[in-house]
């Protein structure tokens, strides 16, 4: 055992290791990326670990592995399960031979931008188990027991995390690492279970899939995971809690007894598993208690499997959460609202006012709408969209440009203004041609970064070259997944591939799709960026503007820089034209002229671009 | 022995670093950790926080209202978002350092006076600390590590001082970055030195 300092995520890639998990993939998105950039950061031997084009590519390679006899794993934001989960379901149903884990992490809150989808929902779907940690320490140790449960039932199972124990840092312990099992791969021909030949097959394999859950339920009870403690005397409160919401019950004890709360009859069952549902806890817990709260963050899956298990049980008591109404389905859980359960359940007066939340100081803070960083390639590509807009008097407000995931979105905010949607990796290729069929008659612009065009944004360049869609595409090209913390993709710079792999250059593949006009233009270069902008949207056809320039920070970080942007003090003005239109963290207003800021300064030159009287000018470094 | 820290600042300013290096200094003396940092998506210039819990297992990420011995904020107005986790009778430490947002350079949305800010922080019944930026001093021509010089300021100045021992924290100042140990704990010390007024 060694005392470590980890994040949840990378507690669950020990604990995968400790499993001796053979092949690992995923595509990143906060806040899962942590498992699988901790393995590559690490030196390991005979796995294999890799950023997969996207979420469905990578379950279906972890399953073959699955297939082959190994332990494999795969990991996903919640969103990318919902590209994976064509796949999922079929796979259920098939199971596997080594071991199949899926790590989803969920955001309740959205401390990072998509939904606040509860991925349980998923499993439940699926008739699969899934385990939710609720602390560091058991993101280790329930990896380690999902492989188990996997290889047990020879199902998938799930690992679930919520952001605030995902990206929490703990001091742990941990076991070393052990190796996978040196058994060569197995090769089953089984057309039962490998393929959905006819409705008697895959009715079959439903069967089968629901048995495994069955199995599983018995298997977690037998280990006793999910966590019954029942208090001495009968006719007390219940409380149900699901993953980390358990965490703040101690806060919340202590804090209700200033209000008359005694814990002495109190029954807790902590719920590790959503799915399978823990019957016989849940049971135990209802002859026991007069009352049950509740705890659960996001949807009410366990609440409402709780109402069934009352009826079926003739429960009379009653039951608090969200259903009859004191509790939320939005947003991440706290002691406050642990209180406010406790609150409902025994009717002890504790003031509104302790459990509201006092916003006032912070409503006086200044806005910080987050930009594109200084230098960053985008910001030239918004400009020169803009421009070129103007250039043909066309009204902003008219010209549709939709935008997708990833550091491109940030055009939607000031000062460029714009990007106008964003719905799913690769949806603004597709929308855009809704929008040319919803009778636009502007030209319309779709703009999409390099990793989500490799990730889903290439179908829909398919469809409008098949169809002949007239529209822009803006393929924001800066070489890495950046927006998620500098993955690698399949379009990044060669130097960084692994050894032996093989960078997919955009440049060749476009063309190679059959697009009517096909330009690549360097960001930092407005007036060239404009003009051909300028000159794709007045061109009948599909046209892909490939918009290419290395992430500034990436580039800062290897001491690459494009230059170095001076202030000649005598020739500003102060109009904060620079600033107005490129909104460049570097820029400041000093008191005679702007300053620039040399650490954060890349040298692009946008800035130097739009100044009216040549007060900016870049020096070559 | 329970301590929550509460920490505010922008992108950029090394807030993050700041409460990863108390998190090493308790791991070492012993104590129960939980580190729950929040970024933005930017990389720089985005409102970033942290909740830092020493002495808890089991341990909920967040920290409630009015919980935080210890709020520690390195930007004016960004510090009024950890306001209402202050503990009244904790402490609250701002480095006044002021990081306007484009929009306030372009006066299209106001940015808080400091005097408003001091107002708020004394509002919460926490112990004010304020750090003037002017106070941040230079080696060999260049400002110190703004982070590690407020780091210094919080074990001059707060109670964290009676939880982590100064010395030690200094040791793991010195342990992280070992060929900038010299300056980093010149920084340090001089945090160590500064007396925050009320």
């Amino acid at each position: 055992m060694t005392t470590r300092i980890l994040t949840g995520n990378g507690a669950l890639a020990r604990g995968a290791l400790r499993a001796g998990v053979k092949v690992v993939t995923g595509y990143p998105g906060t806040p899962s990326t942590g498992v699988l950039s901790a393995l590559l950061d690490m030196d390991l031997f005979e796995r294999h670990v890799e950023w997969s084009i996207n979420e469905k590519v990578a379950l279906e390679i972890a399953a073959g592995a699955a297939w082959a006899g190994k332990k494999a794993m795969c990991t996903m934001k919640m969103s990318g399960l919902n590209v994976a989960y064509d796949s999922l379901i079929s796979l259920a149903y098939s199971g596997v031979n080594g071991a199949l884990v899926v790590y989803v992490a969920d955001d309740p809150g959205v401390s990072a931008g998509m939904a606040e989808q509860d991925s349980r929902g998923f499993a439940i779907m699926a008739d699969l188990p899934m385990f939710e940690a609720s602390s560091v320490q058991q993101a280790y140790q329930l990896a380690q027991v999902a492989f188990e449960l996997s290889k047990k039932v020879g199902g998938i199972v799930f690992l679930r995390l919520v952001a605030s124990v995902a990206n929490a840092v703990a001091a742990i312990e941990v076991e070393e690492s052990l190796p996978p099992e040196p058994r060569g791969p197995i090769l089953e021909r089984n057309i039962a279970k490998y393929t959905k030949a006819g409705s008697a097959i895959c009715m079959a394999q439903h069967r089968n899939a629901i048995s495994r859950l069955e199995q599983a339920a018995q298997i977690i009870d037998e280990m006793k995971i999910n966590r019954l403690e029942l208090s001495s005397n009968t006719g007390g409160l219940g409380i149900v809690t699901v993953g980390v919401v358990d965490a703040y019950l101690e806060e919340a004890y202590e804090i209700g007894s200033r209000y008359g709360f005694s814990r002495d009859d109190v029954s807790l069952l902590h719920v590790v598993t959503t799915s399978p549902f823990p019957t016989s806890s849940v049971r135990t817990l209802l002859g026991h208690c007069g009352t049950i709260l509740v705890l659960e963050e996001l949807e009410p899956y366990m609440e409402k499997g709780i109402y069934l298990e009352a009826q079926r049980t003739g429960y009379t008591g009653q039951i608090v959460g969200k259903i009859n109404g004191p509790l939320s389905r939005v947003g991440e859980y706290d002691v406050t609202h642990v209180l406010r359960g406790i609150d409902a359940a025994l009717g002890l007066g504790i003031p509104e006012k302790r459990l509201e939340k006092s916003t006032a100081a912070e409503k006086l803070a200044a806005k910080r709408p987050i930009t594109v960083c200084a230098g960053c390639p985008h910001r030239g590509t918004y400009m020169a969209i803009n421009q070129a807009v103007q250039n043909l008097k066309l009204n902003k407000d008219e010209v549709m440009v939709t935008g997708d995931i990833g550091c491109t979105i940030l055009g939607m905010n000031p000062p460029f203004g714009t990007v106008w949607s964003e719905v799913s990796m690769g949806a603004s290729v597709s929308l855009a041609q809704g929008y040319v069929y919803g009778e636009v008659t502007t030209p319309v612009i779709a703009t999409i970064g390099d990793s989500t065009f490799f990730h889903a944004g290439i179908p829909g360049l398919l469809n409008a070259i098949q169809h002949q869609t007239p529209l822009t595409l803006i393929i924001m090209d800066n070489g890495w997944t950046s927006m998620t913390g500098m993955q690698v993709n399949p379009g990044t710079d060669k130097t960084f591939q692994r050894p032996g792999e093989r960078r997919i250059d955009l440049a060749q593949v476009i063309p190679g799709l059959g697009v009517d006009q096909f330009f690549i233009i360097d960001p930092y270069d407005l007036k060239g960026a404009t003009s051909i902008i300028e000159e794709c949207l007045t061109l009948p056809g599909v046209k892909v503007v490939l918009s290419r320039r290395e992430c500034a920070i990436q580039a800062m970080r290897r001491g690459k820089r494009a230059g170095r942007v001076r202030v000649i003090p005598d020739k500003c003005v102060l109009c904060k034209q620079c600033i107005i239109v490129t909104g460049c963290p570097a820029l400041s207003i000093g008191e005679s002229s702007v300053s620039i800021d040399p650490a954060l300064c890349n040298g692009c030159s946008l800035c130097c671009a739009v100044c009216p009287t040549g007060a900016l000018t870049k020096e070559e470094v | 022995m329970t301590y929550d820290i509460y920490l505010v600042g922008v992108g950029g300013q090394g807030v993050l670093t700041l409460g990863d290096l108390i998190v090493r200094a308790a791991i070492n003396k012993g104590i129960a950790v939980n580190f729950f940092p929040t970024k933005g998506m930017a990389q720089r210039g985005g409102f970033v926080k942290a909740e830092l819990r020493l002495g808890r297992t089991p341990v909920g990420p967040h920290i409630q209202e009015k919980g935080a011995q210890l709020v520690i904020a390195m930007e004016c107005s960004e510090a009024l978002k950890g306001v209402r986790y202050a503990q009244p009778g904790g402490d609250f430490l701002l480095y006044g350092h002021v990081w306007e947002p484009t929009a306030v350079m372009l006066g299209e949305t106001a940015y808080p006076s400091l005097e408003s800010v001091l107002e708020a922080i004394r509002g919460s019944n926490a112990q004010l600390i304020y750090v003037d930026p002017k106070e941040l001093p230079k080696i060999d021509g260049g400002y110190v590590a703004t982070n590690i010089f407020v780091l210094g300021a919080v074990f001059g100045n707060t109670r964290l001082g009676e939880v982590l021992n100064a010395d030690k924290m200094a040791e793991v100042v010195q342990a992280r970055w070992p060929r900038r140990a010299e300056h980093n704990v010149a920084a340090f010390d001089a945090g160590l030195r500064v007396r925050g007024t009320p």
